[in-house]
């Protein structure tokens, strides 16, 4: 049993020679046998190997806890067809403390259409019971869906669904589970609501995996994107006395790297004092990213189409993400250059009582645009103290420790700040690493964040050569999720930093997997 | 530690409504069968204080405390409601008189009520009285009523399984106590019908059938007949909480039917007359066929054939069925058994 993937708090296993999740008696060399008894749960077979599944739950209330139904092996959720959302994202919310990481989570005779959710919320095994009466019933499942066909049969059906957990599972090996997700919860009144139920649960449980993300309609409750705006909240502007600068987005991420910006920070360059302006991008659904932030995931990895129009639903984003910003305290005045919603934002601006100049540019790249921001800007730092480029960068890393490491971050502050932005470091203990986005920690940075009581993953004596694995782990101090940076620790020594790659129990419970992608050695 | 199970079936429970005590809780009338002839059969509830049982713990699939006074009905008041009773029954030859308990429970319905209600009865000309009762009450002292109709006792055994009563019942029933009922009715004089549950939840459709078969015949030897009761939802109780749920669905009338079929040869009649047929909470199949099963049950149980229908509802029932091994709990996908056809529209 080894973990492949996450995503969300859902496992790609690798299983006697299998991959979960998988749908028992349509994967091949599957099946459910009956037991022997009236009650007795039965027998899972996968090839070769028998796995016994807990007893009926006869008698049982199944909206009670302890929801799960335990067999040394097998974990059975029963009524994960019927439940009521809500009770049934409770129940998965519940799942890995009452069943562990070691046993299968299986859901019974839930819908096809249920799977992928079901999936991406942690179960491991399906069955192919509905899609056989629905086969017998005349209907063939496509992508998920029931199609009414007089041909279908439980037979055919059953090999639709191999092909449909096929599916889920490359998608949730490439990290675009969620996307399968939000597709079938598109046009299934019953998904739409389980992921609208599970949004908090994969907010703080769920694995952070640094995919893109191709924007919809319900990206905007995507966990990456919700704890962005979130993270907002902890960040401040390098300096005090800014001039608050919002540029459109590009389509080439991260922004700094687009034709646009580039033009946009020649013109910028050439005024005085330019380096007391502070460029936030203005984009669809992550709201506002300080160009501090723009390499963090997800702000460098996403993709959504623009047009030009901005609904209700954004604007009230907005009002919220500037509602985090708070632009009255942090800014001496505002100017706003961000094309099509430049007005939307201006008033927003307004609103909150902040000194706001329009460039009133239609198309804020071409020249008359640049030209426009030019002596907008020019017009708004007269006035505006000077910033040194040393300010500046200390006031920069410190806005993205915060939001990095959030209170952890102080203690990693007291090093000196070397560097201009993106290539910031801060002494000894962290450097800036593309791939993280941020702040890298070495090994002695972990070791600061492990003092002050960050993640630190307890391993037992070896020489760490490599990654670590989960065979080598014997407990966790601290809190952090799946993706987040950890220190390793060998006996009472910080020994590397890296990324955790399964969840803190996780990595204690397997004996096989990777669980600390090391970066940095001792 | 308290029985998670008894906390579910309490659980579902809520307080009766109020009800007047000096009406009975229904009267009908329904064809029966009286020594081979087909007679016109006068039915009662009476209301009363309700079963013990119910009162204690109760059954997972039992809703009559919904029509019990909790404080319990004066003897006067009985008497109120047997006058009613009794205009109901004129010119019957056969009665069956109801509670929501045990007709022989002394505490729920006074000895000296019953012997005069017994002898009224007599003395109006019905010949033989159906009375219900929990085994435990089945007892010849219960039973002395002096001048009285044929006495025929219903017993509800639900099933021959212990499992099936401890883990979907909820009802303490032991194997010697329902024959000691059964041998104890019978030297009383009295005839014995035992009641079988088709589909107690938490079953599926394929153990319901195999467990209702296998409890017919265990009891044939020590019974006169049997009666084949479809689990039907009723309200506030645990039946009802799964059925709402999703859990749970009322079983199909093809099963009430393989059940007679393959209990053809065990000795004794059976058959069904399904409480809620053809409804969503009674036992029902797709919606084309229900009449004809019906219609047909009704007929096998006023002594005619097997019930039969063709209906490709039937394909949908067995598989199912082959599915019994597996699955988990007693639901099914919602619509199925339309065959996820919309209503008839119109």
């Amino acid at each position: 049993m080894e973990p492949l993937a996450h995503e969300g708090l859902g496992r790609l296993l690798e299983l006697h020679g299998r991959r979960t999740p998988l749908a028992l008696g349509a994967d091949a060399g599957t099946k459910l046998l009956p037991g022997k008894s009236l009650g007795d749960g039965g027998v899972l077979k996968l090839g070769r190997r028998k796995l016994a599944l807990p007893s009926q739950p006869l008698g049982r209330d199944t909206a009670q806890a302890p929801f799960l139904a335990l067999s040394d092996d097998v974990a059975v959720l029963d009524g994960a067809a019927a439940h009521h959302p809500r009770q049934l994202v409770e129940m998965l919310a519940a799942a890995r403390e009452e069943a562990g990481w070691r046993r299968l989570l299986y859901a019974p005779t839930v819908e096809p259409a249920g799977m992928p959710l079901l999936a991406y919320l942690g179960v491991d095994l399906f069955d192919s019971l509905t899609a056989e009466l629905r086969g017998v019933a005349g209907f063939r499942l496509e992508q998920g869906d029931w199609i009414p066909d007089a041909k279908a049969t439980a037979a055919s059906n059953r090999k639709a669904l191999a092909g449909w957990l096929a599916r889920i599972r490359s998608a949730l090996e490439q990290g675009r589970l969620r996307e399968l997700v939000e597709r079938t919860a598109l046009h299934n009144p019953r998904v739409t609501q389980l992921l609208h139920h599970s949004r908090d649960l994969l907010a703080t449980r769920g694995a952070r995996r640094a995919t893109g993300i191709r924007a919809g309609a319900l990206s905007f409750d995507h966990p990456a994107v919700n704890e962005w705006r979130r993270r907002l909240e902890r960040f401040a502007p390098p300096a005090e006395g800014m001039v608050l600068l919002l540029l459109p987005c590009s389509a080439r991420k991260p922004y700094h790297w687009s034709n646009s910006h580039r033009r946009f920070h020649r013109t910028l360059r050439s005024l005085n004092n330019w380096l007391a302006l502070h460029v936030v991008s203005v984009t669809s659904p992550l709201g506002l990213v300080p160009r501090e932030l723009e390499m963090l995931h997800p702000a460098a990895h996403y993709d959504v189409g623009v047009t030009g129009h901005w609904d209700a639903n954004e604007r009230e984003m907005f009002g919220r993400q500037l509602e985090r910003l708070r632009p009255e305290d942090n800014y001496k005045k505002a100017v706003v250059h961000a094309g099509s919603a430049s007005g939307m934002l201006a008033e927003l601006l307004r609103e909150r009582g902040v000194e706001v100049l329009e460039t009133g540019a239609e198309r804020p790249v071409s020249g008359a645009g640049l030209g426009a921001l030019g002596k907008a800007c020019r017009t708004a730092l007269r006035g505006v103290a000077s910033l040194s480029g040393r300010d500046r960068s200390c006031g920069e890393a410190t806005g993205l420790a915060q939001v990095q490491f959030g209170k952890l971050a102080a203690p990693l502050l007291t090093a000196p700040v070397q560097g201009r932005w993106p290539r910031l470091r801060l002494g000894e203990l962290a450097n800036f690493s593309p791939r993280i986005g941020g702040f890298a920690l070495t090994v002695r940075g972990a070791a600061t964040l492990a003092e002050a009581g960050g993640p630190v993953v307890e391993a037992t004596e070896f020489r760490l050569r490599g990654d670590l694995f989960a065979v080598g782990v014997t407990g966790t101090r601290g809190k952090f999720r799946n993706g987040d940076q950890v220190a390793v620790e060998q006996g009472g020594e910080i020994t590397a930093a890296g990324v955790a790659r399964m969840a803190p129990s996780e990595m204690v419970a397997m004996e096989r997997g990777l669980a600390v992608e090391v970066r940095n050695r001792g | 530690m308290a029985d998670v199970f008894a906390e579910f079936v309490n659980g579902a429970k809520q307080e009766p409504p109020a009800h007047p005590l000096d009406q009975p809780v229904a009267t009908w009338t329904e064809r029966e069968v009286l020594d081979g002839a087909e007679v016109e059969a006068g039915v009662a509830i009476l209301r009363t204080r309700g079963c013990y049982w119910s009162i204690r713990e109760g059954c997972a699939m039992c809703g009559y405390f919904n029509d019990t006074v909790p404080g319990g009905v004066s003897t006067e008041a009985l008497l109120a409601q047997w006058a009613q009773v009794m205009r109901h029954l004129d010119g019957k030859r056969y009665a069956k008189i109801y509670t929501s308990g045990s007709f022989l429970d002394p505490t729920e319905v006074p000895l000296d009520f019953a012997a005069q209600a017994m002898a009224e009865m007599h003395a109006a000309g019905v010949e033989k009285v159906l009375v219900e009762s929990l085994p435990e009450f089945v007892h010849a002292r219960h039973m002395d009523y002096g001048a009285a109709p044929a006495l025929e006792v219903a017993i509800g055994l639900e099933s021959a399984t212990p499992l099936v009563l401890d883990k979907c019942v909820n009802k303490r029933l032991k194997w010697d106590g329902f024959t000691r009922s059964c041998a104890n009715a019978r030297d009383a004089g009295a005839s014995v019908k035992a009641y079988v549950l088709l589909k107690p939840p938490f079953l599926n459709e394929a153990q319901a059938i195999d467990d209702a078969v296998a409890s017919v015949e265990r009891a044939a030897p020590h019974v006169d007949k049997v009666s084949i009761n479809p689990v039907n939802v009723q309200r506030h109780t645990v039946v009802e909480r799964l059925w709402k749920r999703g859990e749970w669905s009322a079983p199909w009338l093809w099963s009430v039917a393989e059940v007679l079929r393959r209990t053809a040869d065990c000795g004794v009649r059976v058959y069904s007359d399904p409480t809620g047929g053809g409804t969503q909470r009674g036992a029902h199949n797709c919606g084309t066929c229900d009449r004809t099963l019906l219609d047909g049950l009704t007929a096998h149980r006023l002594g005619g054939g097997m019930p039969a229908a063709a209906c490709d509802c039937r394909g949908r029932w067995k598989a199912l069925l082959a599915q019994g091994g597996v699955r988990r709990d007693g639901a099914e996908p919602h619509g199925y058994r339309r065959g996820f056809r919309a209503g008839r529209g119109f």
